[in-house]
């Protein structure tokens, strides 16, 4: 068995049309998880009755399970209910016509809405009770401390945490070609095997997935000196 | 599927695959071992700055948290037998679980050795100086005031990669290992029941997890029981 260099170029030109659909189950899973994950901080934070108890053990189970459990669980459990539910009010849809990347963006978008909120509930603990104090003495409410004081600073100091948690979903989403989503790692199978070709597609998808952290790392770098830019601590 | 749901298979199922929980438990264990003497073996090179070899270290740390680990699993399978048969070792007929272990090996030991580092870094140098001052040698030191405060720093963060690892051996299944995942595909094959089949799987992951969470968690307060009260509320 010998390495054929010049078959990588061929398998990176290939997988990297699949980019797309890899950003997609990226992008889109942590925007609907930035929506969970601050509801759920909210809800844990300010002890909500009855839906802190839902939101703990939402957290606690996503994060605690693997995340192709999610996936395998959402793409056989749905289908299963959306076919029980629709036989029973007669609503005439068919779980097999909704597309296979709904239900992993499904499941992509509920674990990354636990790991962002554990992310968001340590960002608003961190900014010091002092500011909120401030806020109200210039006669805010809690709601306008909250969004115009305390979340900015928090989401601020979050910035380090979201990196991980971006280039940890770009990685996650290569477990979707489990259940036959062809995005870049599946792409990477399918030129894998029909060319024969094993080591160097997945050499081809490894640089495309290396390149695309380092500029992600890269970018949080700069965004991060913008967004701390006033913030002074006292040795600065 | 075709069939019902049947939650009574979810308890059904539970005993047949708690027995493939070994084999999860025994790649865990391996890959967290090789994980670990990788990673003080990387954190001591980038931290004296070995010329060359603190290059390769870096790279190695990048690439490992540059790509999903389902790549470097494939990557491993496929690629150290190519690598050994030029110097005329066929490993190809090797069990896949030991190229999962490596690969899980390798992983850790990219994450335990940024974990080393910053934990060994974050210990003050006035400890040092404390050490030299009362006639500590330069290793008597190292080992017997900076690396126990250091493994005091690291340890929730060493205990959250190995949960993570623990998590990850789920995708070992995508070479054909016999582990926990493994054996509910070949359940799922015999049954069709592959809703109930996950669902246990979940209920032993998530049972195994809070396990895991609660003995760190005891194991933690036993190696901060000497830390003053103020401390160990923040640290």
């Amino acid at each position: 068995m010998t390495i054929d260099i010049l078959f990588i170029w061929t398998a990176f030109k290939e997988i990297s049309r699949a980019l797309p659909i890899t950003l997609i189950l990226t992008i889109l899973p942590l925007l609907a998880g930035f929506i969970i994950g601050l509801a759920v901080a909210l809800i844990r934070i300010y002890k909500v009755k009855f839906l802190c108890g839902i939101a703990n053990g939402y957290v606690s189970f996503f994060r605690g399970t693997p995340i192709i459990m999610h996936i395998m669980l959402i793409y056989f459990g749905f289908p299963l209910l959306i076919d029980q539910i629709s036989k029973k009010f007669d609503l005439g849809i068919q779980s097999n016509s909704i597309p296979i990347i709904l239900f992993v963006l499904t499941a992509l978008s509920l674990s990354a809405g636990a790991y962002l909120s554990e992310i968001f509930r340590s960002g608003i603990i961190s900014v010091s009770n002092g500011q909120m104090e401030a806020a109200y003495s210039v006669g805010m409410n809690s709601f306008q401390a909250m969004t115009r004081i305390v979340l900015p600073q928090a989401i601020a100091q979050s910035i380090p945490n979201f990196t991980n948690i971006f280039i940890g979903f770009l990685h996650t989403s290569s477990i979707a070609f489990i259940v036959s989503q062809k995005e870049m790692t599946g792409a990477a199978n399918i030129v894998a095997s029909t060319n024969l070709k094993f080591l160097e597609s997945f050499i081809a998808a490894g640089l495309i997935y290396w390149g695309l952290t380092i500029i992600a790392e890269g970018l949080s770098f700069l965004i991060e000196k913008k967004a701390t830019a006033y913030n002074r601590g006292g040795v600065q | 599927m075709g069939k019902a749901f049947d939650p009574t298979l979810i308890v059904d199922f539970i005993p047949t695959l708690i027995y493939y929980l070994g084999v999860t438990l025994q790649i865990l264990a391996a890959s967290v071992l090789l994980g670990m003497v990788i990673g003080i073996a990387a954190a001591i090179l980038r931290l004296f700055r070995i010329p060359v070899l603190c290059q390769f270290v870096i790279l190695y740390i990048s690439f490992i948290r540059g790509t999903p680990i389902l790549i470097q699993l494939f990557l491993v399978f496929y690629g150290l037998p190519a690598i050994l048969l030029f110097i005329n070792i066929d490993i190809s007929r090797m069990d896949a679980l030991y190229f999962v272990i490596i690969t899980y090996g390798l992983s850790n030991g990219a994450h335990f050795a940024e974990i080393f580092r910053g934990a060994i870094k974050a210990v003050d140098y006035g400890q040092t100086e404390a050490a030299y001052s009362v006639g500590m040698n330069n290793s008597q030191s190292f080992f017997r005031i900076v690396l126990p405060q250091a493994i005091r720093i690291a340890f929730p963060n060493i205990a959250n990669s190995i949960i993570g690892s623990l998590k990850d051996t789920s995708l070992a299944f995508t070479i054909g290992v016999m582990d926990m995942m493994g054996r509910g595909e070949t359940l799922i094959a015999a049954t069709a029941h592959a809703l109930e089949v996950y669902l246990s799987l979940a209920v032993i992951y998530y049972a195994v997890v809070l396990l895991f969470e609660k003995i760190f968690r005891l194991y933690e307060n036993r190696i901060n029981r000497h830390q003053s009260a103020d401390v160990s509320a923040t640290g």
